[in-house]
């Protein structure tokens, strides 16, 4: 006999050992995708944090402390600085971690509840980032107008409600501005997860 | 649309999942690459899916899919048995010992099977699915006297680890 007829028989008698991945099992392997989006958004948060590192090095220059120092707000500008890197660090870590467990998850119920946590992760990022943004812009701006430069008008006679009212207008605005480009850069990553678990989730049923 | 596609391909797949896994299992030696194989197949089949017409037969269409998978993650990973020589691995592994039982034998040429190269593991796969030489050399875009020569050669080899 044919040696390979003896492999080739054996071969068939070990079909019935083969294991059987029922649809629910193979779906999850279709939406790899899941694992590309959340690792372009760990890149993404890098290269932001790359970027903001770059322009804080850039713009912070001497003249830059000295009117930090006019308004009173040089300790808690460090302070600022050191609180966002550090909360930074730890949401790109959480990125990280997202996207390491959900290139290991091979059950369908795993990846929802892994989805829904990177997505949630991601709107508190954009949430914070929105926050301290806003309380920083309204700080500096309120300062600078307690502390003016000296020769200038000093804080008698400002009509307080109108001031406020600018401020929080520019705050808004620049606020806006930064939601937009946020929509932009992970907006479309979200909406394709919330597609990838909507499709998950029809499955399961 | 896409959710019908993505369902008849989820089905069919499932129905002829024995392929892939047969695949995976000529190529790989442990569980874990096992499943990463079958989902990197899984993966080129669903991408090729929309372009399947269906002017062949879906496990035909998947045999071709697979195999091409396989063939390309084991040379990029150059795991190949770095053009080791057939006659040099049937050495090793015959020089291990004879023994004349028949799982011994299988062992052995399981064993020898799992050295060849990409190619020509691929065409022992499909002789042990019990394809024909024009739907192995169909498959593998090789010309069927190829086939046949090579398999030829592969057969006389194996012959020699078993007898000696």
């Amino acid at each position: 006999m044919d040696e390979l007829e003896i492999l080739k028989k054996d071969w068939k008698r070990r079909e019935n050992d083969l294991p059987h991945l029922k649809a629910s099992e193979i779906y999850p392997m279709l939406l790899k995708k899941s694992s590309s989006i959340v690792k372009w958004i760990f890149i993404i948060s890098l290269i932001e944090l790359s970027i903001s590192t770059f322009l804080n090095i850039y713009l912070t220059d001497d003249q830059f402390w000295l009117q930090v120092e006019t308004i009173h707000l040089k300790t808690i500008t460090v302070g600022i600085y050191i609180i966002n890197y550090l909360i930074t660090f730890v949401f790109i870590y959480c990125f990280y971690k997202n996207y390491r467990r959900i290139s290991t998850t091979d059950s369908a119920s795993m990846l929802m509840e892994n989805i829904l946590k990177t997505r949630k992760i991601v709107k508190y990022y954009i949430i914070y980032v929105l926050i301290s943004t806003g309380i920083t812009t309204m700080l500096f701006f309120i300062f600078s107008i307690l502390y003016p430069p000296v020769g200038e008008n000093s804080v008698e006679g400002i009509n307080w409600f109108w001031l406020l009212l600018i401020g929080i207008a520019v705050t808004s605005i620049l606020l806006g501005l930064i939601w937009i480009i946020y929509s932009l850069l992970y907006g479309i990553l979200l909406r394709k997860l919330k597609r990838n678990y909507k499709e998950l989730k029809r499955l399961e049923n | 649309m896409k959710k019908e596609l993505e369902h008849t391909f989820v089905e069919l797949l499932e129905k002829n999942q024995n392929i892939v896994h047969k695949v995976c299992r000529i190529y790989t030696n442990d569980q874990d690459s096992h499943n990463d194989l079958f989902q990197e197949i899984t993966i080129q089949l669903w991408k090729a899916y929309p372009k399947f017409r269906g002017d062949s037969k879906f496990s035909t269409w998947m045999y071709r899919v697979a195999l091409n998978t396989a063939i390309t993650i084991y040379r990029k990973a150059k795991r190949a048995p770095k053009t080791q020589d057939f006659d040099s691995v049937l050495f090793k592994i015959s020089s291990t010992g004879y023994d004349d039982t028949e799982e011994q034998q299988l062992k052995l040429m399981y064993a020898a099977v799992k050295e060849l190269n990409d190619i020509d593991k691929a065409l022992v796969f499909l002789y042990l699915e019990d394809k024909d030489y024009r739907e192995i050399s169909e498959t593998l875009g090789i010309s069927e006297v190829n086939a046949r020569v090579k398999m030829n050669r592969i057969k006389k080899k194996l012959r020699t680890i078993l007898n000696p």
